[in-house]
């Protein structure tokens, strides 16, 4: 059996979307600056919303150009908006508007945009490329939180935090609970899931519930394979992409997202400016997604783009080889 | 209500220095977006110097009056007035466009005390003196923490909003189709306290505003968005004021408002009137430049 960082006790699946919601109406209740900023999308509990706090309910409809831009304003005059919609609107759609009239002057907005590979509503919903987009825009602070303890966390720690921030609510099937409550969460640290000599996954959002199931597979073949979580994807956590270098000297990185400007681009420039290491990064080549179901029996787009545990396996075998090849040279 | 004849041409006569500031930023790169300026310099020359609630010994007041500069390349223009007003000493004006000045290119919130927006990106800045002026409303019913000393007072006679969120657009940007999603939010949540004047120079960059893609009936799109709306002469300072004054009274009929004041661009010096200049440089500008300084007597 593989050994475990302090803080992990793997369960049964758990939607991360409670966690925000929870997270989201603690926050509501002690802070009255918080507002809901809909885009016609829903909200996380929206019902408790409703019934509890109407006045801070700003519905914008469809129109994230102008939600975006209100809630910069709103942020100016001291509020705490959070946008809530898919993160292809809320920021895609809105691009400029973000850039322009909250980052430019750093106001406290927060986005809640879901995203990911995976769905039923296709090629528009399953969007990839948020991360890229997201990650070279200055003063926005990216969370990809990875199960339900972690996004209850990265939620509380988003609205105590001044200044723009961005969570991403991942479609994707539903990750494993890994974490335990008093798991500690800080904005810009990674957290070390388990310790390796072979290789290391850096894994962020639902990836992380692979590469545990990978570990095992991995073991039986005797790897000792360590796992990094990587739920903040802006600041990355240099030190501990440093320090995992210096461990294992291999790096996999695994993300719900294009493997162009994301994750794997991100490590492999800290990796490259500073202890360069041989690396393969699994995630959306370079293409867009379909509509698939997902259940536990069958899920093709899991099969499609390679994201299985199993496909982790291979990855870091590929890895561990250009290692061994590297030190052949030497 | 008319104005008296006095304050009228104390405005005309502080709307010609103001202009003369300009100049001096012009000179500073032989640069600067010298059409749309001058055709907006009559309003902002109304709002700052004798309008809006702005205290200059302290720009951050919260309870000052908000203005946004949508058409934030003509900041030229709001600079000579912070000028004016004593927020900065005149030697600023000769550091435009400078690497480090609080005079930036495009009107910038954190370089500049006095400037509520940062702007640039056309067709936003409805948007954001929207949601300011839904602030205003919203401080109202949830009354942060810190708002019961500050605000509280005033609620109970709700004769005047707090503060009033102004908008200053161009005609081009209202091309953008989030002027008009920013019309229907107002006119949603009902923002009295929301006023937007439209310079309508009729040009734009590349042509007649109407040519590049035609904006008319522009009077009643507002109407039809829910706003009210009144039009003037963007020039006629008397016109100006009235305007600016009608719309404070109008304040509690639950309806944003909008003024449309009809300009010319490059107003006031016929070099830029007659070249529909839009970003002047070099000998282009300094002739322009050398009339306007001319014609004005270069009362710095």
């Amino acid at each position: 059996m593989a050994t475990y960082g302090k803080h992990i006790q793997i369960g049964e699946p758990v939607l991360p979307a409670k966690g925000i919601e929870k997270a989201l109406k603690a926050g509501a209740l002690k802070d009255p600056r918080i507002l809901a900023v809909l885009e016609d999308m829903g909200f996380p509990g929206i019902d408790w919303w409703t019934e509890n706090m109407p006045e801070r309910m700003v519905e914008v409809g469809i129109a994230e150009q102008n939600g975006a831009v209100v809630a910069g304003a709103l942020a100016a005059e001291g509020f705490v908006p959070v946008i809530y919609s898919f993160l292809f609107a809320n920021v895609g759609r809105a691009l400029n508007q973000v850039r322009q009239s909250i980052l430019v002057d750093r106001f406290n907005v927060k986005f809640i945009g879901r995203e990911g590979a995976w769905g039923e509503v296709g090629i528009s919903h399953n969007t990839i490329e948020g991360v890229g987009f997201s990650r070279v825009l200055p003063n926005l602070v990216i969370l990809n939180p990875s199960d339900v303890v972690e996004a209850e966390k990265a939620t509380e720690a988003m609205l105590q935090y001044h200044g723009p921030v961005l969570l991403r609510q991942e479609s994707s099937p539903t990750p494993v609970r890994v974490f335990t409550d008093d798991y500690p969460f800080n904005i810009g640290k990674a957290y070390w899931v388990k310790e390796g000599s072979d290789a290391t996954i850096i894994a962020t959002g639902y990836m992380l519930t692979e590469a545990i199931a990978a570990i095992d597979l991995l073991e039986a073949e005797g790897l000792d394979v360590g796992i990094l979580n990587m739920c903040t994807l802006k600041p990355l956590d240099v030190g501990a992409i440093i320090e995992a270098s210096e461990r294992s000297g291999a790096i996999v990185t695994a993300e719900n997202a294009s493997i162009i400007g994301g994750l794997g681009e991100g490590v492999a420039a800290v990796l490259a400016e500073n202890l360069p290491a041989p690396m393969v990064r699994v995630g959306i080549e370079d293409e867009f997604s379909q509509s698939g179901l997902i259940t536990p029996e069958r899920d093709d787009l899991k099969i499609h783009f390679g994201l299985r545990a199993e496909d982790l396996v291979v990855s870091v075998k590929e890895c561990i080889a250009k290692k061994e090849r590297l030190r052949c040279r030497d | 209500m008319a104005h008296n004849d006095a304050l009228v041409a104390e405005l005309e006569a502080k709307s010609n220095k103001l202009r003369n500031h300009c100049f001096t930023q012009f000179c500073t790169f032989e640069q600067g977006h010298a059409g749309g300026t001058m055709s907006i310099v009559d309003v902002v020359t109304a709002l700052y110097l004798h309008h809006i609630k702005f205290d200059a010994k302290d720009p951050d007041w919260p309870e000052r009056d908000r203005v946004v500069m949508s058409k934030a390349h003509c900041c030229e223009a709001i600079y000579a007035a912070l000028v004016e007003l004593g927020v900065y000493p005149e030697e600023t004006l000769g550091t435009y466009y400078c690497y480090g000045s609080p005079f930036q290119g495009h009107a910038d919130r954190w370089s500049t005390a006095g400037i509520d927006y940062s702007g640039g990106s056309l067709g936003q800045g409805l948007s954001f003196a929207a949601g300011m002026a839904y602030a205003e409303k919203l401080k109202m019913i949830l009354k942060p923490p810190g708002a019961e000393e500050t605000f509280l007072p005033r609620y109970i006679k709700r004769f005047d909003p707090l503060y009033r969120s102004y908008c200053i657009l161009g005609d081009g940007e209202l091309h953008e189709g989030q002027v008009w999603e920013a019309a229907m939010f107002a006119n949603k949540f009902k923002l009295d306290n929301l006023i937007a004047i439209v310079d309508y120079n009729k040009w734009s960059l590349d042509g007649p505003t109407n040519d590049v893609m035609p904006i008319e009936p522009l009077m009643d799109k507002w109407k039809a968005f829910g706003w009210w709306v009144t039009e003037i002469d963007g020039h006629d300072m008397g016109q100006i004021l009235d305007a600016l004054d009608l719309s404070n009274r109008m304040y509690g009929d639950n309806r944003p408002k909008c003024i449309i004041a009809h300009t010319v661009k490059g107003y006031g010096v016929s070099h830029w009137e007659t070249r529909r200049m839009h970003l002047g440089r070099g000998e282009e500008m300094m002739k322009g430049v050398r009339e306007g300084r001319e014609k004005y007597g270069d009362v710095r």
